[in-house]
């Protein structure tokens, strides 16, 4: 009971006797219970009040972006600058088509010449790697080699000079002996030069020998496909020939080859050459609309700089002045106020720097018609996909085709939207928030335009994430499942530390393992002939969205596992026994009884997992490949051998270099607001999922 | 067996016991314990030369002071201290319904649902009032929903808790008091239909009404099955059992008729006991 209970139960008895009087030591009339909880009470405060701060601090800097974006948007109009992007949409498209239907026509020609290049690949990689290897003693050796010319030379003019010596002369014996003398040291030199040179000459080529041995090299170089036996033997030979020190010129083999390898090329090239010419005449067709923007871009770009100016002049104009006002120097003052006054804050003439663009309004028209017609003539022309035969091929005319459905949709849509476009027309609110949410560039420092729209960071980050947890939480769940309920002691002595001390692993590392052995292997497996079926296989790039995505897995593993196997321990042992006193067998107790018992301690996990991933952001930044573009979804689940940025990633990377203050940086505010509310909605549905769940 | 046959082995007629309780034939022996040694870890005995007949049909008192090796027996019985890597019976047999049950060939999990247990520590799944009297049935493959019904509603009414949850049965099992709990526990364990129920203290944690109903329900139960119970209560062994077996010290000093044991015993430490000079 405290003493002030006891005041107020019977006031003055108790403090007469004094016998129930606090006698412990006070200040400010505080007891040392009352300190202690003070103490403890604030430093809860303290999280509390930081977790505020962050709070309010983010939303602030994040929510002023959408006047500031607004006011870009506005520019981007006003300038012309959203009219001549109609056009350059339309070229953008038709670049995307023209392409993907040129890779096909290379991929078609390059087929047939198919053996010979892979080995002139293979013939490349080794020398390559010949030339690393033997590069330190190559120039020992040609060090020496000239050393020894000239020790040579030295040797022959010594052996004159003592031959052409003026016995009459006085000196004579001196000079002989000192002669002598020079020849003995130098022939010693000499034959010291001659072992090392040998003896270098028998190291390179053991050098020689181990770089054509080793396996790793060879299968570097050759890729998927071994070339036949005969010509790997052949290829040795090449590759000596090429590596000894006294000749320079190619082998006639790798010649032939190369020969061959064109001659074919161009038989294939022969055939398909109508597939090539209408390729051409397709990059052909676009030119005039080319030329066309091209011209009114740099129209466009001289009317933003203008805008962008009066909207800074009054700014400038003041920090002129206020310079002038703590110059030091009379003369310092009057520069600043003449630069005050040269700064003219005078609304550009809107409607006269977009007179250009009105007046080209038919011109556009004009041009596109035409290109639509014949880019659907052209297109008809094109070889069919049973016509083709490499994988290639056929994948890139099936994105030819979408991409010509693009070109057309933009064509045509781009028509309703330039009849409707005036550069005063206002933006609205949600037009500025739209642009964010769903734009699909994120371009930053452009000279052009910097469009921040969070589409492309938004998929990459989505993607990893999903890819991370479909492999992380079986992964993680059912070891944990096994190691607490399955595992014999010994085993779950060893496992769970050892999948523990990934935890430990810090993520620069994991970063670099990702890169180099990871991505390397992972690329390496894409390219296994039998595997071609796998969508996105073979992989260009080493750092992908499926590399990320799986290192991710792999750090969230530990995290998951962890927190799963508390949940399952913390399923009362009661419940076994239980379970096991009903006939229930260890199976069945721990998938009707034990898992069910823990699922949302393995739910809290998951999410717990969920967050590592999305906020995790030195691996994402190392493997991920950090192309900022949304995902080609046109080659459907091969979307994941895609390089791609994250939201972690582009705040970790761009938020060094940008003016605080900046639109850019608000921007990246921005994208970290989005974040947080991922954060927190997953959060709230996990609440909801457990209420649901605890029902039961 | 087929859902058919499950019907017929759970209808309540087919039980044969009630009438061998009504014979005045010799009593039917279910459990024989012979000459039993056990230990949880090697060389440290805590049962020594039990033997023991438990009849069917009866309901059977172990009593004795703490750590005795009242429950270590009690498990032994359906094979629960097999969870324990180290303990094991050192020597003699215990037969259940003539089968040796330390047999190898013996199916551990073929005995556990003839010997079903309730728990000192009333402990329903986190699951709901059906699905954990439903459960025995469920992990027996058991998965028609009229079958299953009836066995719900048939081990409810037998563990007197049915007119209580009858119109929750879809809610948790742990939003009932702890007397329900355990009922609802020795409903769990009936329904599967066992021989014999094995209790262990199964009112240590209750109140005394709850303890009275639990009570009344094991005397109705023994009509249908034969059951072990371990007390820590006197007056509940007198109330509650046929016979009483008393231990000390890992020996059974004796066992015998309970009115027997409480008025007459035969041992001079079976008296000290119960008369609650130690203990
Ligand atoms: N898991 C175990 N491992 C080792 N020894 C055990 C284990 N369980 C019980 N024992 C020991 O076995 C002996 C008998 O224990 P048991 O639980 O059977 O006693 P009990 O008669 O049921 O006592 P109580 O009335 O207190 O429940 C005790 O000495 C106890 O310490
Ligand atoms: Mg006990």
């Amino acid at each position: 009971m405290s003493s002030s209970e006891n005041k107020e139960a019977d006031g003055s008895s108790a403090e007469e006797s004094g016998q129930f009087r606090n006698r412990g030591f006070k200040i400010l009339g505080l007891s040392k219970q009352d300190l202690i909880r003070i103490f403890f009470g604030g430093n809860a405060s303290v999280a509390i009040v930081v977790l505020v701060l962050i709070c309010v601090f983010l939303a602030r800097e994040a929510f002023m972006f959408f006047p500031d974006h607004h006011h870009d948007l506005k520019a981007y109009r006003q300038s012309g600058q959203e009219y001549v992007d109609f056009a350059s949409d339309e070229i953008k498209a038709h670049t995307n088509l023209y392409s993907s239907l040129n890779i096909a026509y290379f991929a078609e020609v390059n087929r047939t010449a198919k053996t010979e290049d892979t080995i002139l690949r293979a013939y490349r990689a080794l020398m390559a790697n010949l030339e690393n290897v033997t590069a330190k003693t190559w120039g020992r050796f040609e060090r020496d080699l000239d050393r020894l010319e000239d020790v040579e030379d030295d040797l022959s003019d010594a052996k004159e000079d003592l031959e052409e010596l003026d016995p009459e002369a006085e000196d004579f014996a001196a000079k002989q002996q000192e002669l002598n003398q020079e020849i003995e040291s130098l022939s010693s030199e000499q034959s010291q030069l001659t072992t090392r040179v040998e003896e270098l000459r028998e190291k390179l080529k053991k050098e020689v020998d181990l770089v054509i041995d080793s396996e790793e090299v060879w299968n570097m170089g050759v890729g998927a496909e071994e070339p036949p036996a005969e010509s790997k033997a052949k290829l040795r030979e090449a590759v000596l020939l090429s590596a000894s020190p006294e000749i320079d010129d190619e082998p006639e083999y790798i010649t032939g080859l190369k020969a061959v390898s064109k001659e074919k090329k161009a038989k294939a090239a022969e055939e398909l050459s109508d597939f090539k010419d209408t390729v051409k005449a397709m990059q052909a067709s676009i030119r005039p609309l080319k030329s066309f923007q091209s011209e009114l871009r740099s129209i466009a770009s001289k009317n933003k700089s203008e805008i962008v100016s009066f909207s800074t002049a009054a700014g400038r104009k003041e920090a002129w002045e206020k310079g002038a006002q703590n110059a030091a120097t009379e003369e310092e003052r009057q520069r600043m106020a003449a630069e005050a006054e040269k700064v003219v804050i005078k609304e550009p003439d809107y409607a006269a720097l977009n007179q250009p663009f009105y007046e080209s309004l038919g011109k556009h028209a004009e041009l596109i018609a035409p290109i639509e017609v014949e880019m659907a003539q052209l297109y008809a022309q094109i070889p069919s996909k049973k016509e083709v035969q490499t994988k290639s091929a056929k994948e890139n005319l099936d994105r030819a085709a979408v991409f010509y459905e693009r070109f057309e949709n933009t064509v045509s849509k781009n028509r309703e939207e330039i009849k409707e476009w005036r550069h005063d027309k206002p933006i609205t609110v949600p037009e500025s928030v739209t642009a964010f949410l769903f734009g699909r560039n994120w371009i930053s420092n452009s000279s052009w335009h910097d469009f921040y729209g969070i589409l492309p960071i938004f998929t990459g980050s989505f993607l990893i994430s999903i890819i991370a947890l479909t492999v992380a939480v079986p992964f993680a769940v059912s070891a944990a499942i096994y190691v607490n309920q399955l595992a014999p002691h010994r085993e779950q002595n060893f496992i769970k530390p050892a999948i523990e001390f990934i935890e430990a692993i810090p993520s620069v590392v994991l970063g670099f393992f990702g890169i180099l052995v990871f991505g390397e292997t992972l690329r390496a497996v894409s390219q296994v002939e039998w595997l071609q079926w796998v969508p996105g296989f073979p992989m260009a790039e080493r750092l992908t969205i499926l590399n990320a995505g799986l290192l991710l897995a792999f750090m969230a593993i530990p995290t998951i596992f962890t927190l799963t196997e508390d949940a399952l321990n913390n399923v009362p042992q009661a419940f076994t026994e239980n379970s096991l006193a009903m006939g229930a067998s260890k199976l069945q107790t721990v998938f009707r009884v034990v898992v069910p018992t823990a699922v949302s301690g393995v739910l809290a996990a998951i999410l717990l997992g969920f967050g590592r991933i999305i906020g995790e952001t030195m691996v994402v930044l190392l493997v991920a490949g950090n192309k900022i573009k949304i995902p080609d979804f046109t080659e459907g689940l091969g979307v994941i051998a895609q390089p791609a940025h994250t939201m972690t990633g582009i705040i970790a990377q761009e938020l060094g270099e940008v003016d605080q203050g900046s639109l850019h940086w608000r921007a990246l505010f921005m994208v970290g607001m989005v974040l947080f509310c991922i954060s927190l909605l997953v959060n709230f549905a996990a609440q909801k999922v457990l209420k649901k769940l605890s029902k039961i | 067996m087929s859902d058919k046959e499950k019907e017929e082995a759970l209808s309540p007629e087919q039980s044969p016991v009630q009438s061998s309780v009504l014979d005045e034939g010799p009593p039917q022996v279910v459990i024989e314990v012979d000459d039993v040694n056990f230990s949880y870890v090697k060389g440290k005995e805590v049962l020594r030369d039990i033997s023991m007949e438990i009849n069917k049909g009866e309901v059977t008192a172990f009593i004795g002071p703490s750590g005795c090796g009242k429950s270590t027996l009690l498990r032994c019985l359906n094979r629960m201290n097999d969870l324990i890597p180290t303990a094991e019976i050192t020597k003699g047999e215990i037969r259940i319904l003539g089968t040796d049950i330390y047999d190898p060939e013996v199916d551990v999990i073929e005995l556990r649902k003839h010997v079903g247990m309730v728990f000192q520590k009333y402990n329903p799944f986190p699951k709901s009032i059906y699905e954990n009297v439903a459960f025995g049935l469920r992990i027996q493959g058991v998965n028609k929903k009229s079958t299953l019904d009836e066995a719900v509603e048939r081990s409810l009414k037998l563990a007197g808790l049915w007119e209580e949850v009858k119109d929750r049965l879809d809610s948790s099992g742990l939003g009932l008091s702890g007397g329900q709990q355990q009922r609802l526990c020795i409903a769990r364990t009936i329904a599967v239909q066992p021989k014999i129920v094995l209790m262990d203290e199964p009112c240590s944690a209750l109140d005394p009404i709850s303890t009275t109903i639990i009570e009344e329900l094991i005397t109705e139960l023994k009509n249908e099955f034969t059951i072990v119970i371990v007390t820590h209560n006197m007056q509940q062994a007198t109330r509650v059992s046929d016979r009483t077996a008393y231990f000390y010290l890992g020996n059974l000093i004796e066992m015998d008729e309970t009115t027997k044991i409480f008025n007459n015993p035969s041992e001079k430490e079976t008296e000290d006991y119960i008369s609650g000079r130690f203990g």
